[in-house]
């Protein structure tokens, strides 16, 4: 293996391209027409360009990414995370073109991409999943079909579709009545997204957190599972700010949970990368919920407590290589790390999308920080994609050590042009009980819930007054030829500006 | 040379003058001295001192960035972003009071905060609405975004259509 082409975009393709040049491999990118002069573009040693900005027309495009593959004479395709990682499709027309996927099998993306066939692997390697419907739920199946189905699961429950993924299509379901809404609701979500509309029903578990454990598998049989992540903070089911390890996994249920893991992976001849995620109970029992057939955005914490490079390792092991970690290791956690995600979204407004120019960009340093990022200064943030444009990681001694590094590291952090999410993470980091530890998937809704109309920054008359005089003292010191561009200030005053500097 | 900087629903008066290396900023009649460096176009660095001689004088780096109608930025400082709008003075005074934004009394230009695409328009012109009630759909990013009335009024000069596309900062219709 050579030359990696790397098929995404964003801080992904940037961390792909980065584990290339650690092993001395070319990195060819690709970039739809808005990413011409995107940072992934930028640090490639080749470009291409696949088509129009919308994905369906370049990034999911596998006819012109097989063809660039093969005229810029690339061995291996990374997928990244997303767009076509998941896709068995995808996979098969690597493996067709003879191109190294970087991932596992088309045949293991497709048996647990399917989340009805992933539980049912799961409960024949003896793990197990929450109580639910055992097929699919075909787009058509009348109403009073699947109520007969929820009325032997029990309420409250989840809708969940069965090709989803990151939220997409799920609905919480909490009496008979809410069935129809949500069925259409999460039918028609996952159809738009996925292009499948069946669904699933899953008993809802109360106060569960969500705990993942990261697998590596190789060609030769071994598969090994790493320390868990914890997972439970998120919002509309997205996950915001992952750690590792959990407060909530006593070393005991951590042998457990691991052991489950390697088994489900083990069961179906898994290699590659993968995720499987549980949901962890109050008194320690934990449920399969699915598994992920590919790098997961989390990674960085896992490789930050054990120092393994996830990345350079899926490389290794699609070169037909052996893993030759030492597993008690990777399940030895030597550091806290915490990773928060920060999106082109406005916390103080409903989390409204954010796009646009990244003005300015400070990035913080030092000690203990890890910034995986897309985003430059004078970069576009599109409105085609993801909003996510970095991800910024802490670690420490101890949980306390990395959640003060990262309280640091975000008081560093400053993206201009663009609201982010950076002050939403400032407020969740000081929360009493996220301090604690105590907090389950609902954590994010309910505070945000009971925040009411309170700004998250909390901004006090003093800061407005520093704000006030570093916007006056800034159009007051401005050099009157740049004043127009920076400040597109009404001319009156630009003159007044021109006027005053003369003086 | 004397500004008015609007912030939430409040306007204040600053007033600035250049004493030797120094810059005399008065707010709303109370002195501070700043020593201000330009770090470049849009940052700096302040020492701020706001009180007799003895005080302590803070360290401040401030940022500015431009937002999408002219005379408004969000300042990056003490940690904090702030929306703040600012004008030569009188000109706030000449418009119905606080009629700038969202938080005042006057009307409430409803703008579209992202470019992307009006979905569904849920009001009619003349229509009265009451507070955080769903006025227009915008779709940007993959996401349906509801933007909601501020407060109680009726809905004048509605200037878009379903289907249209607009660009960051374009007023969608103005509540009165």
């Amino acid at each position: 293996m050579k030359k990696v082409l790397i098929a995404n975009r964003g801080e992904i393709a940037v961390r792909v391209i980065r584990a290339c040049r650690d092993m001395g491999l070319h990195a060819v990118a690709i970039y739809s027409e808005c990413d011409r002069a995107a940072l992934h573009v930028r640090l490639a040693d080749e470009a291409w360009p696949v088509g129009p900005s919308a994905p369906r027309e370049s990034y999911l495009r596998i006819d012109k990414i097989i063809e660039v593959a093969r005229q810029s004479g690339a061995d291996a395709v990374h997928p990244g995370y997303g767009f076509l990682a998941e896709n068995a499709d995808f996979a098969a027309a690597c493996r067709d073109a003879g191109l190294i996927f970087i991932g596992p099998s088309p045949e293991a993306i497709t048996l647990m991409g399917s989340k009805t066939a992933a539980r049912q692997a799961a409960i024949n390697a003896g793990v197990p999943v929450v109580p639910g419907s055992d097929e699919p739920i075909a787009e058509q199946a009348p109403d009073a079909e699947v109520l007969k189905v929820a009325e032997r699961i029990g309420y409250p429950l989840m809708l969940k579709a069965v090709a989803g993924g990151g939220g997409k299509g799920m609905r919480m379901v909490a009496a008979p009545a809410d069935l129809p809404g949500a069925l259409r609701a999460a039918r028609s979500e996952a159809l738009s997204a996925f292009g499948d509309g069946a669904v699933y029903l899953e008993r809802r578990i109360l106060s569960p957190r969500h705990i993942e454990v990261q697998l590596l598998g190789d060609h030769h049989g071994t598969v090994l599972p790493f320390v868990e992540r914890e997972c439970s903070i998120q919002r509309r089911h997205q996950k915001v700010v992952e750690e590792s390890p959990s407060l909530a996994v006593s070393p005991e249920v951590r042998r457990r949970m691991t052991t489950a893991a390697a088994a489900v992976a083990k069961s179906v001849g898994y290699t590659n990368a993968g995720t499987i995620e549980f949901l962890l109970d109050g008194d320690g029992s934990f449920y399969f919920l699915e598994m992920n057939t590919r790098l997961q955005v989390e990674h960085p914490i896992t490789e930050m407590v054990t120092g393994v490079d996830l990345v350079q390792w899926q490389i290794r092991i699609a070169r037909g290589e052996r893993l030759t970690l030492d597993p008690e290791s990777l399940l030895t956690p030597r550091a806290h790390a915490i990773e928060c995600r920060i999106y082109a979204e406005d916390p103080e407004n409903g989390f409204l999308p954010s796009p646009g120019r990244i003005q300015g960009l400070r990035v913080p340093q030092g000690p203990g920080v890890r910034d995986d990022s897309g985003a430059y200064q004078g970069g576009e943030v599109p409105i085609f994609y993801d909003p996510m444009i970095s991800k910024l990681i802490t670690w420490g001694d101890t949980r306390d050590h990395a959640l003060q590094r990262m309280r640091r590291a975000l008081s560093e952090y400053e993206v201009r042009g663009i609201r982010t999410t950076l002050p939403f993470f400032k407020w969740i980091l000081e929360d009493v009980d996220f301090k604690a530890g105590r907090f389950d998937t609902s954590f994010i809704d309910r505070k945000l819930g009971s925040n009411g109309a309170t700004t998250l920054q909390g901004i006090a008359p003093e800061h407005e007054d520093l704000a006030a005089i570093a916007a006056v003292v800034h159009l007051f010191t401005t050099p009157p030829a740049t004043a127009a561009t920076v400040a597109h200030v009404p001319s009156r005053w630009r003159d007044a500006g021109r006027v005053d500097a003369l003086r | 040379m004397i500004f008015e900087v609007a912030i939430a629903d409040r306007v204040r008066t600053v007033s600035v003058v250049r004493k030797g290396a120094l810059l005399h900023v008065a707010l709303d009649g109370r002195m501070h001295i700043v020593d201000a460096r330009r770090i470049d176009e849009s940052s700096l660095s302040m020492l701020v001192q706001s009180g007799a001689e003895g005080t302590p004088v803070r360290s401040l780096d401030a940022s500015v960035a431009t937002q999408a109608v002219a005379g408004d930025f969000d300042v990056h400082v003490a940690g904090r972003t702030v929306p703040v709008q600012v004008r030569q003075a009188g000109s706030f005074g000449r418009q119905s009071k606080g009629g700038t934004g969202a938080h005042g009394a006057g009307p409430q230009r409803v703008t579209s905060p992202m470019p992307g695409k009006i979905v569904r328009v849920l009001v009619k012109a003349g229509d009265q609405v009451t507070a955080r009630q769903g006025l227009v759909v915008v779709e940007a990013m993959k996401m349906e975004n509801e933007l909601r009335a501020a407060r109680d009024g009726r809905v004048r000069e509605l200037s878009v259509t379903e289907g249209q596309s607009v660009d960051a900062g374009t007023v969608l219709l103005v509540v009165e």
